[in-house]
């Protein structure tokens, strides 16, 4: 006797063969599919592009931004015709910034059948997701995760399009350097991203030879950060790194300035956002800088972008919509120079892709699968909209 | 002496949630779990209000009294519905099926603001001045001492009523003794309905001052600080008020101290190590042994 879901999976796995041998029919020559793929979903049909990004959870505004992007890029590829005649198609699930929820979503978007990742937000949901799609034969293009962890694992399938926490952590350090700061503090929140970033600051900040005299790690999710708060009023750094997500952040540059701290408040991108200011309130973002990818509002000549993201998506672009954005355009870019959806050759193709132009500059690979340039550029808050503005591309 | 004055101010916090959660279990032997959602439906409630009038970025002392008023006054009335729905039913039932119940209030109402609100943290409309001025060494500011009057107040409040009132009076009877109670011709139903009013009130209350003193609201802001509050709760002696109060503030203190130690990481391992240590070596709390009647 089967049970009732045994039944079901058998009735499955012989609706899968029987549809595999219809494709592999059908598989003339073509683009030379050799079924082994995993979750290649075959020449026929749309191509699909899996992204994971959070819709729920602290950080769900992001998923919108990195969803529409990732459409508008698309819908143009569509219009020009599909790659090779056939079609795009997104297909989002919600990783909550959550590991657990992360994973699940993974193995649903193997399930569905895409060809290639296109997601990935907070790192710490990124990182457990990267076996599985690596397993199933799927590259990553991940547009807004940058851990370093994830290219160390040294997965094959593995490309970040963000610059990554070094970068980052570098674009902080050149800033201390060029506003004549030499006493710096870092706080992070304990996430893989923020902890990374934080480690990364301070190592090349020692390196540059600044002063680190203040390092703590704080709980996500408080909201109380009157510690922290009263030794940074204490230490007094001319300069110190908030390294994780905004609500934490506009909490504590509140606090700390309550509490009397006078310094420079530099957040990473994670924070960048225009609730920061809302959360901090009026009056306390004068000192806030931002390490930061360039987004559509702060590049010259990107209006058109602007004006067709918001024609899709009902409201402005945000954090990471270009990135998303660009990562389609990558990976289609990709797919279109292998002439296949095959792992190995979307991978080399991805690994040839030299000056390809995106938002954040001509992109071209490293061998560890990172930008050769961060692209990353100092943001300010507004006072009059509480929005991140730019203010030093740290440029020469 | 500036920890000092952080871990009131945090404390106080968790005296105004902890009053709630000793108060129901004094009454009916209930760890409310559902107590921690309540503050943070009033930081809702009052989010809401001050949005359906269009408020933003004030910063009025008497505003925000109004608001806390009007926040009181729902969290209040939800938590007499809680009662009256969720758990008068059970009240015959075992102790573990009520308090699964809680548990259940809880998740229903924390993802029932995530519905109405979304998931996104908020910024609360109204803010307390906060420019802060030196004092014996500490950095102090407005908004802290408008928070600790408050809080002060409320618990002044709370005091008459339980101390001088005949409503407080017949809760005091019924936590003694509630057959007797019922005996004496005392309405159980409503006094108990009385009980979740004041708690879940101070709890609406604490959630709106939260607020405008942090800023910024979210929908699972209640979980941590409820878990604090029955901690609190405990350390006092659960079901005394003073308990409650004392609690809270020796919380706000030990984790004020304990994260100036070990680091801010270590806050919540630290509180809630002392929650074990008192269940393993004191599990009546400070004020637990000493007073007889509960209430």
């Amino acid at each position: 006797m089967l049970t009732r879901t045994q039944r079901y999976r058998r009735a499955l796995s012989i609706a899968a063969a029987t549809g595999a041998i219809i494709l592999m029919a059908g598989c003339s020559g073509g683009l030379g599919s050799d079924g082994d793929t995993g979750g290649g979903g075959g020449d026929e049909g749309p191509i699909k592009l899996g992204m994971l990004a959070p819709f729920s959870g602290s950080e769900s505004a992001f998923g919108d931004y990195m969803k529409y992007g990732a459409q508008l890029a698309i819908d143009e590829i569509n219009a020009d015709g599909g790659i090779d005649g056939r079609e795009l198609e997104l297909v989002v699930e919600d990783d909550a910034c959550d590991a657990t929820a992360a994973v699940a979503a993974a193995n649903k978007l193997v399930t569905d059948g895409i060809v290639a990742s296109v997601g990935g937000y907070c790192s710490g949901a990124t990182l457990p997701t990267l076996p599985i799609f690596d397993e199933a034969g799927v590259p990553m293009v991940i547009p807004a995760a940058n851990s370093n962890e994830l290219v160390k694992q040294g997965l094959p399938g593995v490309f970040l399009i963000n610059g990554t926490g070094t970068q980052q952590a570098e674009a902080a350090v050149t800033y201390a350097e060029k506003s004549g700061a030499t006493k710096v503090g870092v706080i992070n929140d304990a996430t893989s991203y923020s902890a990374d970033l934080a480690k990364s600051f301070v190592d090349q900040g020692k390196a540059a030879g600044l002063d680190v005299l203040f390092e703590a790690t704080v709980t996500p999710g408080e909201s109380d950060y009157s510690a922290v708060a009263t030794q940074l009023a204490k230490e007094q750094p001319e300069l110190v790194y908030w390294t994780g997500y905004y609500q934490e952040g506009g909490l504590i540059v509140r606090q700390a300035t309550d509490a009397g701290y006078k310094g420079t408040f530099l957040v990473g991108d994670g924070s960048v956002d225009a609730k920061f200011a809302e959360i901090a309130g009026s009056g306390y973002t004068d000192n806030v800088l931002g390490t930061f990818t360039q987004t559509p509002d702060m590049i010259e000549g990107a209006e058109n972008w602007i004006a067709d993201y918001e024609k899709l998506a009902g409201g402005a672009p945000g954090p990471y919509s270009t990135q998303s954005y660009d990562a389609v355009r990558v990976v289609a870019e990709a797919i279109k120079d292998a002439g296949s959806t095959e792992f190995d050759k979307v991978v080399a193709a991805l690994e040839g892709l030299k000056d390809f132009d995106t938002f954040a500059g001509p992109l071209t690979f490293t061998d560890d699968h990172t930008l050769s340039g961060g692209g990353f550029v100092i943001v300010s808050i507004d006072p009059a909209t509480g929005n991140f503005v730019l203010k030093d591309d740290l440029q020469g | 002496m500036q920890l000092i004055w952080n871990g009131l101010i945090v404390g106080s916090f968790y005296a105004l949630v902890a009053l709630g959660y000793s108060m129901v279990y004094g009454i009916i032997k209930l760890l409310n779990f559902a107590h921690g959602d309540i503050y943070m439906l009033g930081a809702f409630a009052g989010f809401a209000t001050l949005s359906a009038f269009g408020i933003s970025n004030e910063t009025s002392i008497p505003l925000l009294l109004v608001i806390m008023l009007l926040s009181m006054v729902t969290t209040g009335l939800i938590g007499v519905g809680i009662e009256r729905i969720a758990y008068r039913p059970l009240r015959k039932s075992p102790r573990l099926a009520v308090l699964i119940t809680a548990i259940g209030v809880s998740f229903t109402l924390e993802y029932a603001v995530r519905q109405i609100f979304g998931p996104n943290p908020e910024a609360f409309p109204v803010r307390l001045e906060s420019t802060g001025f030196d004092f014996a060494g500490m950095r102090i500011t407005g908004a802290q001492i408008v928070l600790v009057v408050i809080a002060a107040g409320l618990m002044l409040v709370l005091a008459h009523i339980v101390e001088r009132t005949n409503s407080g009076r017949a809760m005091r009877a019924i936590a003694l003794d509630p057959q007797g109670a019922q005996l004496m011709g005392i309405n159980v139903n409503r006094v108990i309905a009385t009980v979740f009013f004041i708690g879940s009130a101070l709890a609406g209350a604490a959630g709106v001052m939260a607020g405008a003193y942090y800023g910024s609201i979210d929908f699972l802001m209640g979980f941590i600080i409820g878990l604090k509050a029955f901690t609190a709760a405990v350390i006092g002696g659960i079901g005394n008020l003073y308990g409650a109060m004392l609690g809270g503030l020796l919380l706000g203190l030990l984790e004020s101290f304990g994260s100036a130690w070990f680091g801010g990481e270590w806050r919540d391992v630290f509180s809630f190590a002392f929650l074990i240590l008192f269940l393993t070596f004191k599990p009546t709390g400070i004020l637990g042994a000493r007073v007889v009647e509960r209430m």
